[in-house]
C-alpha cells in the first residue's frame, strides 16, 4: 500500500503515556463491537507511535484513524490519564492539513453547519421532501419542522446557546429549557447569528482552522459576564475548550462562563415548583461529551431526580454510537454500537430514556427508543403538578 | 544459590531405592491398593520416606515426606488449628492419596485434593529427583506437573515429597440428617462442606462460626447426627453433578456427593473412556516420562 | 504490502480460509506484536476467527508450512507470553466472545476464549454466581488469557486461582486435532491434562471453548482500608492475620507511592499520608464475616493501625477496588514506562523482601512502587522508569534480577500469577535445575513434538529440543 510522508505533531508526552495496559478497552464502543486492536485506543495510540516514528502513514493508517468515534470514554477509564481527544484531534488535523483525508463534499458539510441561512433553507427543503414521503426511510431522520416560531428572551441573567441544526430541527427543546429556567426563577437571553456553530464536529473532523473562526464568532456573540448556560452536552464540551483550542485569555475566561444547564440548574433546585408523587423510572443516557469530557453527567441525575425516579444504566457510560457526524459516516458500526445501548435500556425495564444530547437523541430515536431530552421530561412533569 | 535446590537425606535414599533399573512398585497405606488395577507381581517395592520436613503455621503450609501417613500429617497441623481436609483412613499415606487422586466428602467446599498441592518432588524413571511447582501459596513458574502426578498411580513418577497447603479448622462442624430434596438443599445453602443424598436420606456437614452454622441450619428441619453415614467401597462413580438425579429410584446401595458428582457405590464400575486424541496424548507421557515401563507395572490409567 | 516475512502462499491460504480476517498489513501487524510488558515481536501474519472450527483450519495450515503460531487474547500478560518471536501466525481470539451456555445445575458456564472475564460476571450477576478468579485487569483480560496463565488476582487468597475453577478445555492441539481436556464430572478418567494445559502459556495449544465453575456470590462482604505509618508494621499484621487462622476473601497491600498514585486516579479518600494501607475484605455468611472484622481489627490495632475504615456502602466498596486494581497503569503518573514484578514470598519474609526491595532500587537509581496480594505473598514491585532516559533499561534488569534473586534466596518463585513467558524463562534455572527443566520439556514436548504452538516461551533458550526457530529475542528482553 502506498506511504505517504506525514508529521502527526503529537506531544512526544503523551504518546509516551499510554504504557498499554490495555484497560480502555473494554470502554471503547468501536473496540466492543468489532474487538479489534485496530479499533481500540490502545491500538490507534500505538499507531500514532509508528506512523510519528516512521515519519509515513498509508490509507491503512487514515481509515483506522476515521473510524474513531471520539467519545473519550477512554480518557475516563485510563488510569493513566492520556489525553486521548486531544491526540486524536491532532492526528486528524494533520491528516487534514497535509493529506486529502476529508473529501471536498465532507468539508462542504461541516462549512454549512456554521451558515444559518443555508441550513434553515436546508432543513426546510428536507422537512417538505419528508411530508411528501420522498425521503428515503433509511435515513431515519427526525420529524423536520416546516416552521418554527422565534425564541423569546426574557431577561439578562442567563444566556442560553442555541447552535446549528438543534436550533433548526428541535427548538421546541430549547423552549423546554428557557421554561425551566425560568421557574428556577432567571431571566434567558439568546445570542444572535454569530453564535450559529460552536465548532465541535469541526474540531472532530480535524478541521482546526474552521473551528477557530466558528469559535471566535461564537464568543463574540456573548457579550457581558452572564452565565452560558448549553442545553447540548456536546456544544457545552466544546466551548469549555475554547480556552484551550484559541489558548488566549478570553478565550479561557470564555469557557469558564460556559455551564451544561444541569450544572447551573442543581444550584436552583430549591426554587423549581415541588415534586410530585409516583415519579416515573427514567433511564438516564449519559452523552459521552458531558460524562467523560465535561464531567457534569451527575447533575442530570440530580435535577431529574426531583421530578422523576432516574435509572443508571449498566453500560458504564459506553457511547451510543451517535458521535455527531459519526452516525452517518459509518452507519453500520453506529448501529452495532447502539444495539448495546438498547441492550443495556431494556435490561433497565424503564418507560423512557432521557439523553442531555441531540445527537445521542435523533440517533438512540432512529433505534427505535423512547428518548427525550431531561429537561423536556422535567418541564413536562413540573408543569403538571402546578 | 537457592536454597530450594536442598533435598532432605531420605529423599535422596528413596531415589537410590527406585533407582534406574527394573519394575518397581510404590507401597503406601495400601488403603485404595485395588484402585488401577493390582501390581505385576515380581515388582520390587519401594516405600517413600515418612517425616515431616516442616510446617509453618503462619505459611500455612506443610511439607513432608509422601510416605507420611494422613493421620500424622493431621495431628501434627491440628496442633496449630490446621488440616489437610483429605478425609480418608488415617492409615493412608499423603503420596497414596496423592497418587490416586480420589478426594474426601468434604470436597464441595474445600475443593479437590490436588488443589492443596503446592510442590511435589518426585523421583523418575532414571532414579533422578525432579522437583515441579512451589513452596508458596500461589505460584506459576512453569509447567504444573504437580497437576499431571495426582491421580497418575505413580505411572509418571514416584512421589516423594509434598508441600501442601493447609486450611484452618473450622470452628464449628455440624452434621445433619433429614429428608427432603438433596439439590433444592444444596442450592438453599451457602457454600455446604458437604451434602450427600442415599437415594432417600440427605446429610449435610455445615461448617464455620457457630452462628453461621445454625443459621444454615435453621434453613433445614434437619436432625443433628455425629459423623457422615458409611460409604460404600466397593464402588465409585464419577458423574456430573446434575445427573445424579438420575439416581433417584435407584434401589441398590449408593451415596451420592451433591454438586460433586462422586457416586460411591457397592459395585465396581469401569471409568469413562478416553477420547481417542487423550489416549494418545497420555500414552505419549507414558512413552517419554517413563519409557521402560518400569514405574508402577500393572496400574491402568490409559486401556490400551 | 506483504512484509518478507510472511510467505505469500501462507497467507493466501489464510485468506482462503478466513478472507480479510488474515491480515498483513504493515499497520495493522504492528498493533500484535507487544502485550502489557515491555517486550515486543512482530507477528508475520494476524489472523482473526470467529470459532473453533477457524482455529483449527489455521492450525493445519501452519503445520502445512511448518510455521509457528501463537495465540492471543487482550493482549494484557506481563510477561511476554503473547509477543510473538520467530515470526510465527497470531491467533487472536478476541472475536471468540460468546457465552455459549450457562449450566446452573452444573454451575458451569461454556465460554469462547475472547469473553472478557468481567463481563462473564456481569451477566451472572443476577443468577447470583460469578466467575471467582479476579486478575486486576479483569475488565479486560480474556477467559482464554487466564487459562495460559493461569490468572490469579486478590480474590484467589480465598478462592484460588483460575485451574481450580476450569472443569474442562475444548483445545486445538499443535497437529490440528480438536479434543476435550477434562469433563464436567468430579473425576475424569485419566491424567489430569486439563490442569497441565493450564497456565501452559499456549505452548501446548489454543484453548476454543473453557467449561469455567461458577461461584456463588456471598451474602456478605465488607470491605476495610487499613492505614499504616510504617509498611512494616503492615506487612506484620498481615502474617499475623492469617495466623489467626482467618482467611479474608482477599488481603491487599499498597505502600506510599502507590497509594499516591491511585488517589490521584479515583479520589476515594486513600490516605496519602499513609506509609502503606491494607485493603482486606471479608465475605461470607454473617457470622464468619462479623468475626473476621473484629479480628482483623484486632490484629491491626496490635499492629499500630492508623485508621480502620469500613467501606460503608457497594459505591465506596467498588471505588476502593477501583484504585487497587488501577494501581499498575495509574504508575504512569509518575513515569511513563514501568517493570512489574511478579515473584511470591513466603508471608513471614514480606518484610524483609519489602525492604531489600527498596534497597535494591535506591542503589540502582529507580523508582520502586509496591502494590501486591499481601495475603499470598505474591509481591508485584514495579520499578518506574523513563526508558528515553539513556542507560535506564539496563539498570531497570540488574535491579529486577536482584528482586527475584531476593525472593528466591527468600524461599519464594519467579512467578505469582503472570506466568514465565519470555521475560522470566531465563530465570527459570534459579529455581529448576537442569533436570527438572528437562522433564517439563518432555511433558510440553508430548503436547508439541514440533515446537509450533508460541515456540521460545517458558523454558531457557537451549533448553528445549525443538527450538529451531532462531535465537532471536526482541529488544528489551532478559536474556
Amino acid at each position: 500500500m502506498k506511504k505517504v510522508a506525514v508529521k502527526l505533531g503529537i506531544d512526544s508526552e503523551d504518546l509516551a503515556s499510554c504504557v498499554s495496559c490495555g484497560l480502555c478497552l473494554p470502554h471503547c464502543p468501536t473496540y466492543r463491537v468489532t474487538q479489534e486492536e485496530s479499533a481500540s485506543p490502545r491500538g490507534r495510540i500505538a499507531l500514532m507511535r509508528q506512523a510519528e516514528s516512521t515519519g509515513l502513514i498509508d490509507q491503512t493508517f487514515v481509515d483506522f484513524m476515521d473510524a474513531c468515534i471520539q467519545c473519550r470514554g477512554c480518557e475516563t477509564a485510563c488510569p493513566a490519564g492520556v489525553p486521548f481527544g486531544s491526540m486524536m484531534e491532532t492526528t486528524r488535523e494533520a491528516l487534514t492539513q497535509q493529506t486529502s483525508y476529508q473529501s471536498w463534499w465532507r468539508r462542504w458539510g461541516y462549512r454549512v453547519l456554521g451558515c444559518p441561512n443555508i441550513l434553515t433553507i436546508g432543513s426546510r427543503a428536507l422537512a417538505v421532501l419528508q411530508r411528501l414521503k420522498l425521503l428515503p426511510s433509511k435515513l431515519a431522520l427526525p420529524k423536520i419542522p416546516l416552521m418554527q416560531a422565534p425564541l423569546v428572551p426574557s431577561g439578562e441573567d442567563v444566556w442560553l446557546f442555541t447552535g446549528c441544526v438543534m436550533d433548526v430541527w428541535m427548538r421546541d427543546t430549547h423552549r423546554a429549557t428557557q421554561r425551566v429556567i425560568e421557574a428556577a426563577g432567571a431571566g434567558v437571553r439568546f445570542p444572535d447569528k454569530k453564535a450559529a456553530c460552536c465548532g465541535a464536529l469541526h474540531v472532530h473532523a480535524g478541521l482546526g482552522e474552521e473551528a477557530r473562526r466558528l469559535a471566535r464568532r461564537t464568543m463574540s456573540a456573548f457579550p457581558g459576564d452572564a452565565p452560558i448556560l448549553v442545553d447540548s452536552a456536546g456544544c457545552g464540551a466544546q466551548m469549555k475548550e475554547y480556552g484551550h483550542l484559541l489558548n488566549t485569555s478570553d478565550a479561557h475566561k470564555f469557557s469558564q462562563r460556559v455551564l451544561d444547564v444541569h450544572e447551573w440548574l442543581v444550584n436552583h433546585l430549591d426554587e423549581l415548583p415541588a415534586a410530585h408523587a409516583n415519579p416515573p423510572r427514567i433511564a438516564i443516557q449519559d452523552p459521552c461529551h458531558l460524562r467523560h469530557v465535561q464531567q457534569a453527567h451527575d447533575p442530570v441525575r440530580v435535577v431529574l431526580a426531583r421530578y422523576a425516579d432516574p435509572v443508571i444504566l449498566d453500560d458504564e457510560g459506553l457511547c451510543c454510537g451517535a458521535g455527531g457526524a459519526y452516525s452517518a459516516l459509518y452507519p453500520d458500526t453506529a448501529a452495532a454500537v447502539r444495539e448495546r445501548k438498547i441492550e443495556s435500556i431494556n435490561r433497565a425495564q424503564v418507560h423512557e430514556v432521557a439523553s442531555a444530547n441531540p445527537g445521542c437523541l435523533l440517533h438512540l430515536q432512529a433505534g427505535g427508543v423512547r428518548v427525550r431530552h431531561p429537561l423536556e421530561i422535567v418541564d413536562d412533569l413540573m408543569r403538571k403538578d402546578i | 544459590m537457592n536454597p530450594q535446590h536442598f533435598i532432605e537425606e531420605p529423599i535422596l535414599r528413596f531415589a537410590s531405592d527406585v533407582g534406574s533399573v527394573g519394575p518397581v512398585t510404590v507401597v503406601g497405606g495400601q488403603t485404595q491398593w485395588e484402585v488401577g488395577g493390582l501390581p505385576f507381581p515380581g515388582s520390587r517395592e519401594v516405600r517413600a520416606p515418612a517425616g515431616i520436613w516442616s510446617h509453618e503455621p503462619e505459611e500455612m503450609t506443610v511439607r513432608c515426606g509422601a510416605g507420611t501417613s494422613i493421620g500424622d500429617l493431621n495431628e501434627k497441623c491440628a496442633q496449630f488449628g490446621q488440616m489437610v481436609p483429605f478425609d480418608l483412613n488415617s492409615e493412608a499415606t499423603v503420596g497414596g492419596v496423592l497418587a490416586v487422586g480420589r478426594s474426601g466428602f468434604r470436597r464441595l467446599r474445600y475443593g479437590p485434593i490436588r488443589d492443596l498441592v503446592l510442590q511435589i518432588r518426585h523421583v523418575d524413571h532414571s532414579g533422578q529427583i525432579v522437583t515441579s511447582g512451589g513452596p508458596t501459596v500461589k505460584n506459576v513458574s512453569g509447567y504444573d506437573l504437580c497437576r499431571l502426578l495426582v491421580g497418575s498411580l505413580g505411572k509418571l513418577g514416584c512421589i516423594a515429597e509434598v508441600t501442601l497447603r493447609c486450611l484452618p479448622i473450622p470452628e464449628t462442624t455440624l452434621w445433619l440428617r433429614g429428608a427432603g430434596d438433596p439439590f433444592e438443599i444444596y442450592n438453599q445453602l451457602y457454600r455446604p462442606s458437604s451434602v450427600l443424598w442415599n437415594g432417600k436420606q440427605v446429610w449435610v456437614c455445615l461448617e464455620g462460626v457457630k452462628s453461621d452454622v445454625e443459621s444454615q441450619a435453621a434453613l433445614l428441619d434437619f436432625e443433628e447426627v455425629d459423623s457422615p453415614p458409611n460409604f460404600p467401597t466397593q464402588g465409585r462413580m464419577s458423574l456430573e453433578p446434575k445427573a445424579l438425579r438420575g439416581l433417584a429410584g435407584n434401589s441398590t446401595d449408593w451415596i451420592a456427593e451433591i454438586g460433586v458428582g462422586v457416586v460411591h457405590c457397592g459395585e465396581s464400575q469401569t471409568p469413562a473412556p478416553l477420547s481417542n486424541t487423550n489416549k494418545v496424548l497420555m500414552n505419549e507421557l507414558e512413552r517419554r516420562l517413563d519409557p521402560s515401563g518400569r514405574l508402577n507395572p500393572g496400574r491402568q490409567l490409559v486401556a490400551t | 504490502m506483504v512484509p518478507p516475512s510472511a510467505d505469500k502462499p501462507l497467507l493466501d491460504d489464510l485468506q482462503t480460509l478466513l478472507g480479510d480476517r488474515a491480515r498483513a498489513e504493515d499497520f495493522e501487524l504492528g498493533l500484535y506484536g507487544k502485550d502489557g510488558s515491555v517486550l515486543e515481536g512482530r507477528p508475520a501474519i494476524v489472523c482473526l476467527p470467529i470459532n473453533s472450527e477457524e482455529v483449527r483450519c489455521i492450525v493445519n495450515i501452519c503445520g502445512d508450512h511448518k510455521r509457528p503460531f501463537i495465540a492471543r487474547g487482550s493482549g494484557t500478560g506481563l510477561s511476554g507470553g503473547a509477543v510473538p518471536v520467530g515470526d510465527p501466525v497470531v491467533i487472536a481470539t478476541a472475536k471468540m466472545n460468546r457465552i455459549i451456555e450457562v449450566d446452573l445445575d452444573n454451575r458451569i458456564a461454556w465460554v469462547e476464549p475472547g469473553v472478557l472475564n468481567l463481563d462473564l460476571s456481569t451477566q451472572l450477576k443476577g443468577l447470583g454466581f460469578h466467575f471467582a478468579p479476579d486478575p486486576s485487569s479483569q475488565q479486560v483480560c480474556s477467559i482464554g488469557g487466564n487459562v495460559a496463565n493461569n490468572s490469579g488476582g486478590p480474590h484467589c487468597l480465598a478462592y484460588g486461582v483460575t485451574s481450580a475453577h476450569v472443569a474442562a478445555i475444548e483445545v486445538v492441539l499443535p497437529d490440528g486435532s480438536i479434543t476435550v481436556l477434562g469433563d464436567l464430572t468430579a473425576e475424569p478418567s485419566g491424567y489430569d491434562l486439563r490442569g497441565l494445559f493450564i497456565g501452559s502459556e499456549g505452548t501446548m495449544g489454543v484453548a476454543t471453548k473453557i467449561a469455567v465453575r461458577l461461584t456463588q456470590n456471598p451474602p456478605e462482604v465488607r470491605t476495610l482500608l487499613l492505614d499504616f505509618s510504617d509498611v512494616r508494621d503492615g506487612a506484620a499484621a498481615v502474617s499475623a492475620i492469617i495466623a489467626q487462622g482467618l482467611i479474608p476473601a482477599a488481603l491487599e497491600m499498597m505502600d506510599h507511592r502507590a497509594i499516591e498514585v491511585v488517589e490521584a486516579f479515583v479520589n476515594a479518600g486513600y490516605p496519602t499520608e499513609a506509609d502503606a494501607v491494607l485493603l482486606v475484605e471479608l465475605d461470607g455468611l454473617a457470622g464468619g464475616v462479623e468475626n473476621g472484622v473484629e479480628v482483623v481489627r484486632r490484629v491491626a490495632e496490635a499492629h499500630h493501625v492508623g485508621e480502620v475504615r469500613l467501606a460503608a456502602d457497594e459505591a465506596e466498596r467498588a471505588l476502593l477496588w477501583k484504585g487497587r486494581k488501577n494501581a499498575f497503569g495509574a504508575v504512569a503518573r509518575i513515569k511513563p514506562d514501568y517493570y512489574l514484578h511478579d515473584t511470591v514470598v513466603p508471608r513471614g519474609k514480606l518484610v524483609e523482601v519489602l525492604e531489600k526491595v527498596y534497597r535494591i532500587a535506591d542503589a540502582h537509581n529507580l523508582i520502586a512502587i509496591n502494590v501486591f496480594h499481601a495475603g499470598d505473598g505474591n509481591l508485584h514491585p514495579i520499578l518506574a522508569y523513563d526508558s528515553r532516559e539513556p542507560g535506564v533499561l539496563e539498570r531497570v534488569h540488574a535491579a529486577g534480577r536482584a528482586i527475584i534473586t531476593a525472593s528466591i534466596e527468600a524461599g519464594g518463585v519467579l512467578s505469582g500469577e503472570h506466568g514465565i513467558g519470555l521475560e522470566k524463562r531465563d530465570y527459570m534455572g534459579m529455581l529448576f535445575t537442569e533436570h527438572d527443566m528437562a522433564t517439563q520439556d518432555l511433558v510440553r514436548e508430548a503436547f508439541d513434538p514440533e515446537g509450533l504452538a508460541n515456540p521460545l516461551k517458558i523454558l531457557p533458550s537451549g533448553s528445549r529440543c525443538s527450538d529451531s526457530f532462531g535465537q532471536h529475542v526482541p529488544e528489551g528482553a532478559w536474556v
